[in-house]
């Protein structure tokens, strides 16, 4: 039995099922298509964004989450908290420095992988462990290997002679924020590396083919045309890099719970501490909000960053 | 012995000592399970049931730690499934990490769903405007089974509001752990009395034997528990008895001096990164001469290290200037049934059954846990002068037998009310004490930061009607 051929949507006049008809309405389609992801944004993110603001213009406790509006309150005691303004200061310190760190090494583990050369897959699968490794789970192991009596960095650098005794990496204020740092620039650069190498295959060949035929060597190629040619996607990569690590607060709360004393402190955990460890969840939102203005500058340069892609 | 992190460590001994770390983190903050009771011990306890006062169904959520003793959640699972057969009630439990309950709970409430019976390790006073005040369970178990342990009661009651909220079923004591072979050799076999004895003989003993001493000043719970046990045993305390700030006193300042100089003359700077296996694994790796913690890091060392375990002995809390000597609790749990709590009366009927079978409960904890109703384990003096544990000599752990005398809550002289427990869970006293010790200020410097810091959440939690005094 032959079905009689469709006709165009919508035609006036004929007998098509209402589902029919809304999904071959582009906007209606696309309003559907888009829902999933709003959801999930006002749910995870609006909600919780609000929530925040909400608690910090209250004094909700942990076990009392009535609501009584205190004004800016909350805002002004943070402020006046030497341990905020210690945390507020690490956090950028991490994450400039972090970063700085992050697009040196992984530009240069980018030009490296991709290369060819023997077992390239292998090579790129052990880089990308850091980044797929749960950050809670990767820091625990660099615990063990900052530890003050049983690092076995120690041990190799008293092997060799360079160390007497123990370097106590967790228990000495410089070592310490080198130690978060360096954790937090170990777990970036793999993903920063993978953003940057696509960055690199994207580069067209016969414009390298025209520099190498013009006589230019690798550093001439490198900052004359790789490293302009991959700026956005650079960009990019940091931009994202530096939002994980300014929000992050497993490393440190693993690694160091802020010490020695608060020298490691970052305002996300010192958020939690004074938030729900110390019950006072007004405060613990109100420091935490402070994570905000930063993160929309961050938001704002990505953005502007993909624009800038989409044009090239 | 050999001291630590010294260039002559060979890979023996080093592989030897990463293992003893790897065992002691494994087994967390608290330890590990060091094995069966010896062949002529003591039977364990066995469980019985109370029959509740009135009819109960439905279903019993119960949150509570994951015990370092496993023995101890398998008696306890199924000692609750066996109750909730007996009397009609369908019991589940779950077992969590004890640094997430108080996140876990907070959630809760702010859910306003969620387990009937929430087990915390600290007091949970934060929460007392969203938990049933239990009074009346607190005074029926009274009634059945005696006095309450003061320092329990003073975890769970609330002076201000005049309200149970919680009940604590136990505590665990927090003595001082040495090395007898290495205090020997100083002449005090029996290990410091007094803190002026620990600084005079831990100094002879890192200089002598080359090893130093492990008392955190991190922010981490061991360092909490011992920043108080020395201020109390200077003479001084956060709050007095009425609950108004005291904590900027001559006595304060004389116990965060005497921590400097503790430190500058027996210890690294890895007491600055403590965490709550610092004490497990340097004790188990003989790498620490004395340390402040539960029975939890001799345990561990009875099943990681032996010959260690065997050297390990006990003080009580050690005296301070004029003769008083405290020690903190260790870890206490206590019962909170939040205020959405589905099943309430099925929860505290069970809570009057833990108590009445306590001693099954301590005996499955390997002595860690205290009843905090002490005529429910009549045996437990017998236990601590004959461990039925393995200790050598038998009766190690015999000191603990007056425990109760020289432990307090950590609200001492006062309750353990909300603004301690921010206190507490902010850290302000180790790290009063670690920057006096780092030399970042003086010790009178210390303490006046301290004491302004300790005001401000004083005056918060007051402005929310849970605590008392007025300055």
């Amino acid at each position: 039995m032959s079905t009689p051929p469709a006709t165009a949507a919508g035609t006036a006049g004929t007998a098509e099922p209402g589902g029919r008809y809304l999904l071959d309405r582009k906007g209606f389609l696309a309003r559907v298509m888009l829902l999933p992801a709003v959801v999930y944004i006002v749910a995870l993110v609006a909600v919780p964004f609000f929530l925040a603001i909400a608690y910090s213009l209250s004094d909700v406790t942990v076990g009392d989450p009535s609501f009584d509006f205190v004004g800016l309150r909350n805002f002004a005691t943070v402020v006046g908290d030497p341990t905020f303004r210690r945390a507020l200061l690490n956090t950028v310190l991490i994450t400039v420095v972090a970063m700085a760190l992050v697009v040196v090494l992984a530009k240069v583990l980018a030009l490296v992988l991709v290369q060819d050369f023997r077992g390239k897959w292998v090579v790129r699968l052990l880089v990308l462990l850091p980044w797929t490794t749960p950050t809670s789970l990767a820091t625990i192991a660099w615990v063990w290997l900052l530890d003050s009596l049983f690092s076995p960095i120690d041990w190799v650098l008293r092997q060799l002679g360079l160390l007497e005794g123990n370097l106590y990496w967790l228990g000495n204020e410089g070592l310490a924020m080198t130690s978060v740092i360096a954790v937090q620039t170990w777990r970036i650069v793999p993903l920063a590396a993978v953003i940057i190498m696509a960055g690199l295959s994207a580069i067209p060949s016969d414009i390298n083919d025209a520099a190498k035929v013009d006589g230019a060597g690798f550093w001439r190629t490198l900052f004359e045309i790789t490293i302009p040619m991959t700026l956005p996607v650079i960009a990019v990569a940091t931009l994202f890099g530096a939002i994980v690590v300014f929000t992050d607060m497993a490393v440190v709360f693993v690694l160091t719970r802020g010490g020695p004393v608060d020298a490691t402190q970052v305002l996300s955990s010192w958020a939690f501490f004074r938030g729900i460890q110390g019950g006072d969840l007004a405060q613990g939102a109100a420091i935490a909000l402070f994570l905000f203005p930063v993160l929309l500058v961050f938001a704002v340069l990505i953005l502007r960053s993909a624009k800038r892609m989409e044009v090239m | 012995m050999e001291p630590s992190g010294q260039p002559g460590m060979t890979r023996r001994r080093f592989v030897q000592l990463a293992s003893g770390l790897i065992v002691a983190t494994a087994c967390g903050g608290t330890g590990t399970e060091p094995g069966e009771p010896g062949g002529d011990a003591a039977p364990a306890p066995s469980s019985s049931i109370v029959p509740p006062s009135g009819q109960l169904s439905g279903d019993l959520r119960i949150l509570q730690w994951s015990h370092f003793v496993p023995r101890h959640d398998q008696w306890f699972d199924d000692f609750a499934t066996a109750w909730g057969e007996e009397v009609g009630v369908n019991v589940s439990v779950d077992h969590i990490d004890l640094a997430e309950l108080g996140t876990r709970l907070s959630a809760e409430i702010a859910a306003g769903e969620g387990h009937d019976l929430v087990e915390l390790l600290s007091p949970p006073s934060a929460f007392e405007p969203s938990v049933l005040d239990l009074t009346d369970l607190n005074e029926e178990v009274r009634g059945r089974f005696g006095q309450q342990t003061e320092l329990c009661t003073r975890s769970s009651f609330n002076p201000t509001t005049g309200k149970f909220y919680g009940f604590c079923h136990g505590w665990v004591p927090d003595p001082g752990d040495y090395r007898r072979s290495m205090w020997e050799q100083i002449g005090l076999p029996d290990g410091p009395s007094t803190y002026q004895e620990l600084l005079e003989g831990g100094t002879r003993i890192r200089e002598e034997q080359g090893v130093h001493m492990g008392i955190g000043m991190s922010n981490e719970i061991d360092s909490n528990m011992a920043a108080r046990a020395m201020i109390w045993s200077f003479g001084g305390s956060v709050q007095d008895a009425d609950e108004n700030v005291v904590l900027n006193s001559p006595e304060t300042v004389e116990a965060v001096d005497y921590m400097a100089r503790l430190f500058q003359a027996t210890m690294t700077p890895e007491v600055f990164a403590w965490n709550a296996a610092s004490n497990n694994q340097g004790l188990i790796a003989g790498e620490f001469s004395y340390i402040l913690n539960s029975i939890s890091a001799y345990r561990t060392a009875q099943q990681a290290n032996p010959d260690v375990a065997d050297d390990v002995f006990f003080t009580p809390a050690l005296r301070g200037p004029g003769g008083t000597g405290l020690a903190s609790q260790h870890v206490i749990p206590i019962y909170v049934v939040p205020t959405h709590a589905q099943n309430p009366d099925a929860a505290q009927e069970f809570i009057l059954n833990l108590v009445a079978n306590y001693s099954a409960a301590t005996y499955n904890t390997e002595l860690y846990t205290f009843p905090a109703f002490r005529d429910t384990v009549p045996d437990l003096d017998d236990w601590l002068t004959r461990d039925p544990f393995g200790s050598v000599p038998e009766d190690k752990l015999a000191l603990l037998t007056d425990a109760e005398s020289w432990s307090t809550t950590v609200g001492h002289p006062g309750p353990a009310n909300a603004a301690i427990g921010e206190v507490f869970n902010t850290f302000v006293l180790p790290q009063m004490m670690a920057r006096a010790a780092r030399g970042e200020t003086s010790p009178q410097e210390a303490v006046v930061a301290a004491d302004a810091e300790v005001r401000r959440i004083f005056a918060r939690w007051r402005e929310r009607g849970l605590v008392g005094g007025q300055g």
